[in-house]
């Protein structure tokens, strides 16, 4: 009867209890979501190195961030990161998962193998790749040396230093996608291919009508990760390259850490952050709409 | 012929995979001279480099540090983690759709814009240079909260009026009840919870400067980048097997359950 | 080699060195009855030599000081001092005294006035006048007119380079001007040359933009080129003459012409290992060799200058000096304690433990020291540039400056992308919108 009652109660007011399960999340947010971005409207316009008083600036940090060639710089780079990250690790994601669908054995040695990278830490991996990429005795170049080509400057020509990052960063996350591939390609219907082969078609025209069509929400999900990773592409510049050659490796979070941490400027680098998180969600709402057109053409 | 050429690319992969880590093993056990070589055996083998590593660095003390943090915000992200989905998947209240709306919200917030602010909170609070700086930003997760409400909305209503027909309190339903039906989603929340905190590696930095609080990564890294190595390539190579090698045991013998956490992590992110 | 293994290594020498000093008065430290005494905290730097050296005099302090005992605790390792004494000013966790304070990175700590200004102590100057001549502390008195740290050592960055090398490329005289220098690396280089890479090179240089790597080749060079300058003069950027531009031109050369390699050494120091003929370093290089490569046959000289140089030869003296934080309670016992680190007694100390130069006028004249330059014959060229030396600008923001002075660099000298004279009048703007923002 009590029981009753007490579901009775609950129908009018809510249930009590509830805002004890959710207490502690709020006071979480308030600390480490809302006073942060509260916070980081208040230090664009100021000067502030976290030991001298604050110095109120207006618009000063803004003004400078206009004028920086390493903002965009910054920017520039990321985007060279996605250009070649992206299509790279869609397209090599795509054919192991093709290939491990394709009925053969020991399907799930290979799957874990190629997961392997995803799991070990990024400083281990970026380690590795340091001794892979190296000029003289790193065994890209031990490789090409064997096989009678010249040596490349993986790391220290600063057109090449991006598209090698890119080529690590796709080394280590493609095992995630080759996952998000095989799952999305076990949920494609079958009596899709059935139709298709009673219409004729071949191989080749299966995979472009029925299997890419199909796939195309993982794309979407890959792409807007890649995104996102590779804005917050940090410790592997940090490690490899410092940002260089020539600046072609400074990525936004590693220019921000800079200001900060190197150089004492709190108000810029909050400047600086909430400038890319612009940029960042500009770039995915514009990819959003590229690919959806792409659905409905 | 096609199946033969279909193993063919499968290894190639499994090679280009598998091979690198092999020959960072190798050139960890390898004195600094044959390093570059791409054969995996040498006659010379020796742990030399990782008695070095071990030597020059706290690397026992950050492997504690890091299970220690990486445990305590795994353990809280479940906890409250659940506390919160079930509330939003199972209780009324005043303010849920806000709250749900509030918490999809912040997963769309890019951390750059936070990340300063939040470092000089923990200045503020005279946090930096303790756990407290590494676990409590990281003790509550939006998307875990989001991963259990969406598993919690699944369980039968049924169930849990019974249990409140029985006088059981929210707090028994939830631990009770819910807890063991959800093995597979505290799983997949615990799982990358663990692995994210046992790999990150910026916060670390911003937050720690004392070498004994420092994390695996953040040791590592300083010692890579801070001339500790003595540009050894022996030593890095241990550094970087001895930083592995935790997660690669790990994976060993879970590496079902890490493959698929981290799928989900994929569709629903 | 970690900290802790090396202090408990160096121990018992250490003990033995302060029992010296102290003249074996072991019974008088610790009388039971003496009243409640002041506890100051020190900072020395966290290498194991300086380590040793602190943990010397302070064993020394406390035993004819036991009212005022002094506690050391080597600065946290981290990624830089700099870093740990400003997170330490914003907890307000500093020490009372730390002998680790970069010149360049002063400006922060007076801003935030974690420093405690030692000019006010009356005998200050009586006590600086018998250590440093005159002209070389007016460069420590900061823009208020006054002072806040003790000049204690300074490491002024000088060319070594292996006489073996040398004498088998048949480089007869040892290089001073950037000519010389050039033509005896052809020499070098081109005398070994195995499989299209050198087998010896002239020099090399960290090349990554890291702002602290110019400290050890771009800032050198430029102080001596330009005859004793600094980057800023009035709070505005003042190398945008052809000394700045000279000094890229010739690293430029070095990479162009192959004398030093654009990739990182591996498998150890180059230098040490007889890979290299000249480096640049300061006067801790002499302890490294005398332990790593002790059969090495070197020579410390100034470093190289344009062709048509004229007057003295200055570099960079990487000093580092003793404060006193503002967090103190008691600045009087801290100051007594400042005083009696830089007696001549101790700063032979700090010649013999950590190889060195004590910021003082009368090293090569003072019969103390006179055999410790007998001993060490390579540390007398030091001593005798230490006079010679420059350190930083007082002015926020000198590591951004760097930096952009670092990445022109990088694109000039190393890759050859700019000429010297675009890249240093990309620098120079770069350091003015720095300027500007920061007025």
């Amino acid at each position: 009867m009590t029981g009753l009652n007490r579901i009775l109660r609950r129908g009018r007011t809510g249930d009590r209890g509830a805002y004890w399960f959710i207490l502690p999340y709020v006071i979480f947010f308030c600390a480490f979501v809302a006073y942060p971005l509260i916070f980081s409207f208040v230090l664009v316009f100021h000067r502030w190195n976290i030991v001298t008083p604050m110095e109120w600036i207006g618009l000063k940090n803004f003004d400078r961030l206009i004028g920086d060639a390493l903002f965009y710089r910054s920017v520039l780079n990321t985007l060279t990161f996605l250009i070649i990250h992206i299509p790279l690790q869609v397209v090599v994601a795509l054919a192991l998962a093709l290939l491990l669908n394709s009925g053969v054995r020991g399907r799930g040695l290979f799957r874990a193998l190629y997961f392997l990278p995803v799991v070990v830490s990024g400083v281990a991996v970026t380690i590795l790749w340091q001794q892979i990429y190296s000029f003289d005795y790193g065994i890209l170049n031990n490789i090409l040396h064997a096989a009678g080509i010249p040596s490349v400057p993986w790391l220290v020509d600063p057109r090449v230093a991006m598209p090698s990052i890119a080529i690590m960063a796709t080394w280590k996350n493609v095992g995630i996608y080759i996952v998000l591939f095989l799952v999305g390609l076990q949920n494609i219907p079958r009596e899709l291919y059935e139709a298709a082969n009673l219409d004729g078609a071949g191989t080749f025209k299966q995979f472009r009508y029925v299997t890419l069509p199909m796939l195309n929400p993982t794309v979407v999900v890959i792409v807007v990760l890649s995104t996102i990773g590779g804005f917050s592409l940090f410790i592997e510049p940090y490690v490899l390259t410092g940002g260089g050659p020539m600046q072609s490796t400074l990525s936004g979070m590693l220019y921000i850490y800079n200001q900060a941490f190197s150089f004492g400027h709190m108000g810029y680098a909050a400047t600086l952050g909430f400038v890319y998180a612009l940029v960042i969600l500009g770039v995915v709402v514009l990819q959003r709409r590229m690919i959806e057109q792409d659905v409905s053409s | 012929m096609k199946s033969a050429l279909k193993y063919a690319a499968l290894l190639a992969g499994a090679v280009v995979f598998a091979y690198p880590f092999l020959w960072m093993l190798a050139g960890s056990l390898k004195p600094e001279l044959e390093i570059a070589s791409l054969n995996l055996l040498s006659g010379n083998f020796s742990l030399q480099s990782y008695a070095q590593v071990l030597l020059k660095i706290p690397i026992a003390r950050a492997f504690l540090n890091s299970i220690i943090v990486s445990a305590v915000t795994t353990a809280s992200v479940v906890f409250f983690g659940s506390m919160v989905g079930y509330a939003l998947a199972r209780l009324r209240f005043l303010g849920k759709k806000m709250l749900y709306t509030l918490i999809l919200f912040t997963m769309t917030i890019p951390f750059q814009i936070v990340l300063i602010p939040q470092y000089i909170l923990m200045v503020k609070l005279g946090w930096t240079d303790t756990y407290l700086a590494l676990v409590a930003p990281a003790m509550m997760s939006a998307f875990g909260i989001i991963l259990f409400r969406q598993f919690f909305m699944a369980i039968p209503q049924a169930l849990i009026d019974a249990a409140r027909i029985d006088g059981c309190s929210e707090l028994m339903i939830l631990f009770r009840i819910i807890w063991p039906l959800s093995r597979p989603v505290i799983i997949t929340v615990a799982l990358l919870t663990f692995m994210s905190n046992w790999n990150e590696v910026l916060w670390p930095l911003m937050v720690v400067r004392e070498q004994s609080l420092m994390t695996m990564p953040q040791l590592v890294t300083i010692f890579t980048t801070g001339g500790q190595a003595e540009t050894q390539l022996g030593y890095l190579l241990a550094a970087a097997t001895l930083l592995s090698l935790p997660v690669v045991i790990a994976y060993a013998f879970f590496q079902r359950y890490f493959i698929e956490s981290m799928a989900s992590s994929g569709l629903k992110g | 080699m970690d900290v802790n293994s090396c202090v408990r290594l160096f121990l018992p020498a250490a003990l033995c060195a302060a029992a010296l000093v102290a003249g074996c008065n072991e019974r008088e430290g610790s009388s039971p009855r003496a009243p409640r005494p002041v506890v100051l905290t020190y900072w020395p730097a966290p290498n194991p030599q300086e380590i040793l050296l602190a943990d010397t005099l302070v064993r020394v302090w406390n035993r004819l000081h036991p009212e005022i005992l002094v506690e050391m605790q080597p600065i946290p390792v981290s990624i830089s001092t700099e870093e740990v004494l400003l997170a330490a000013i914003a907890g307000k966790t500093t020490p009372d005294v730390c002998s680790n304070i970069w010149p360049g990175a002063l400006h922060d700590y007076t801003q935030s006035g974690g420093l405690v200004r030692l000019d006010a102590f009356p005998d200050f100057d009586s006590v600086m006048s018998l250590r440093t001549p005159r002209e070389l502390l007016e460069r420590f008195r900061v823009a208020d007119g006054h002072f806040y740290e003790v000049p204690w050592k300074t490491n002024p960055l000088m060319m070594f380079y292996n006489r073996r090398l040398f004498h088998e490329a048949g480089v007869l005289d040892v290089p001073s001007t950037y000519g010389g220098y050039l033509a005896a690396a052809e020499k070098v280089v081109t005398h070994r040359y195995e499989g299209g890479t050198p087998d010896v090179w002239m020099g090399d240089r960290d090349v990554r933009p890291i702002w602290w790597q110019r400290l050890f080749d771009f800032y050198p060079f430029y102080i001596a080129a330009s005859g004793g300058r600094t980057l800023l003069a009035a709070g505005q950027p003042s190398f945008g003459d052809s000394s700045a531009a000279g000094v890229f031109e010739f690293f430029r050369q070095c990479y162009g012409r192959k004398y030093f390699p654009r990739t990182y050494f591996q498998g150890g120091d180059p230098f040490l290992l007889e890979k290299k003929a000249t480096h640049f370093s300061g006067p801790w290089e002499v302890a490294a060799i005398r332990k790593f490569a002790p059969q090495m046959d070197f020579g410390v000289a100034p470093v190289p200058v344009p062709d048509d140089h004229h007057g003295p030869v200055y570099t960079y003296g990487d000093y580092k000096d003793i404060s006193i934080f503002s967090t103190t309670t008691h600045p009087k016992e801290a100051w007594e304690f400042v005083k009696f680190l830089v007696t001549a007694q101790h700063d032979l100390l700090l010649l013999r433990i950590c190889d060195q130069i004590p910021v003082r006028g009368d090293l090569l004249e003072n019969p103390l020291f006179a055999a410790y330059f007998r001993e060490n014959p390579a540390m007398t060229g030091f001593a005798r540039q230490a006079v010679y030396t420059r350190g930083m600008d007082d002015a926020p923001d000198l590591k951004e400056i760097f930096d952009a002075i670092a990445q022109e660099y990088e694109s000039c000298a190393v890759y050859g992308r700019v000429s010297a004279r675009d890249a240093i009048r990309e620098a120079v703007g770069r350091t003015n919108l720095i300027v500007e923002w920061n007025r």
